[in-house]
């Protein structure tokens, strides 16, 4: 009976010790992943349009400033925006005009590309909505005449000045941003515009608009292109975690 | 493991924005209406609402040197307008020769006969495009005859008054 007992003792502990190794085992072949943490920057970015700077040296005709910001939202979400001048002379055998004023963009850029690590590059769609207010000054312009029998076309020379004009449009962007420097980010980017509304000159048209570019006869889109250079203000930092498969 | 960072694309977007800042030159399509000419179209005065050809018609401008029609029977023509500056008068003054053949052949009884017409007109500068720029129109059109000992045209009439396309004749001369 005392055997018994002992015998029963004995094998119903190996068993409990058994149990958990059994348990143990199990709980192994669980897949665990593991995880990398990685800080990322989140701040405000400034930065100024390089292109724009250059063109005003080079560019008798132009003379334009921008400057740029985004502050990151998320991990992909960033709200952006855009603040310039521009100055315009537009000229070809008939007309010579210059377009003169300030420009307003806001929007959202979204982030497209998976960095890798800590890598904080881009490669972003981005949407703005832009404002603008302008004046247009008529330089001259000589009045248009197939017919060349009378020699010499009326050309007029007295500017006619166009105050107070506005417009105001949407805009598709592409681009990249990428991170040469730490903090410092160089970027080229194109930017869709479609114009929503605008004032027009009485019997002249907005051939140039700060901010949208030149516009075209055959309808309200445009296009525009940026060069960036940007510094990043780091404000916080936030943890990214990254599976890392084996 | 590296990962690079996509150049290419980058690349292929200062590409696709190189090229675009070749904008493509704005034209002014032939087909746009712009400085309008005159339309003057020639009656018969006996029935004044028939057509009645001008024989054999040279057409000069007053002052100009090239002629603007040559020794054709026609009935009607188009004439270009002077203009120096909006909103004022302006005159351009044009030589209608008719039966030319008879001043060019060697016949010393027949001979052409000329008249002078004078238009005058008001241009007003309108906005067309940004290829084409301005195009003139005339509003207030007015003609008159100098009266010689034998005008071929007998009487004239401004049908239309502003000269804005070449859809339709602005003067009738009858004769």
């Amino acid at each position: 009976m005392k055997t018994q007992h002992t015998s029963i003792f004995i094998i119903s502990l190996m068993v409990l010790m058994l149990l958990p190794k059994t348990s143990f085992s199990q709980k192994d072949t669980e897949k665990k992943a593991d995880t990398l943490i990685v800080k990322q920057k989140y701040g405000l970015r400034l930065g100024g349009d390089l292109s724009k700077l250059v063109r005003s040296f080079i560019d008798d005709n132009y003379t334009g400033f921008e400057i740029n910001a985004d502050y990151r939202l998320t991990k992909r979400l960033y709200l952006a925006g855009e603040l310039g001048t521009e100055e315009r002379t537009l000229s070809n055998d008939y007309l010579n005009s210059t377009t003169k004023g300030s420009y307003f963009k806001a929007g959202v850029d979204f982030n497209l590309y998976k960095n890798w690590l800590s890598m904080e590059n881009l490669i972003y769609s981005g949407f703005r909505v832009g404002a603008s207010t302008f004046n247009q000054t008529l330089n001259s312009y000589t009045v248009y005449n197939s017919d060349q029998y009378w020699e010499s076309p009326y050309t007029s020379t007295d500017s006619q000045k166009f105050n107070g004009l506005t417009a105001l449009w949407a805009e598709l962007i592409l681009g990249v941003k990428a991170e040469v420097l730490t903090n410092l980010f160089v970027g080229a980017n194109v930017q869709f515009k479609s114009m929503i509304n605008q004032t027009q000159p009485a019997n002249f048209e907005n051939l140039y608009i700060p901010g949208f570019n030149r516009t075209f006869d055959s309808g309200r889109f445009g296009i525009g292109f940026g060069y960036n250079v940007s510094y990043l203000i780091p404000i916080y930092k936030k943890d990214k975690k990254i599976a890392v498969d084996e | 493991m590296k990962q690079i960072f996509p150049y290419k694309i980058i690349l292929f977007l200062l590409i696709i924005i190189g090229t675009w800042s070749c904008e493509r030159d704005d034209i002014c399509a032939e087909s746009t209406s712009t400085t309008p000419h005159l339309i003057i179209r020639f009656y018969d005065i006996n029935n004044q609402t028939t057509l009645k050809n001008a024989r054999n018609l040279t057409v000069t401008g007053e002052g100009a040197t090239e002629d603007i029609l040559y020794n054709k029977t026609v009935d009607s023509i188009v004439l270009p307008l002077k203009f120096d500056s909006e909103n004022t008068t302006n005159t351009t003054r044009f030589v209608l020769e008719k039966n030319t053949d008879y001043r060019l052949d060697t016949n010393p009884l027949t001979n052409s006969n000329v008249d002078i017409i004078e238009v005058k007109y008001t241009p007003q500068f309108v906005f067309v495009s940004r290829a084409c720029g301005y195009k003139a129109i005339f509003t207030d059109l007015q003609i008159s005859r100098d009266a010689d000992d034998d005008n071929w045209i007998i009487n004239t009439e401004v049908i239309n008054p502003t000269i804005e396309n070449e859809n339709a004749a602005h003067i009738n001369i009858y004769h």
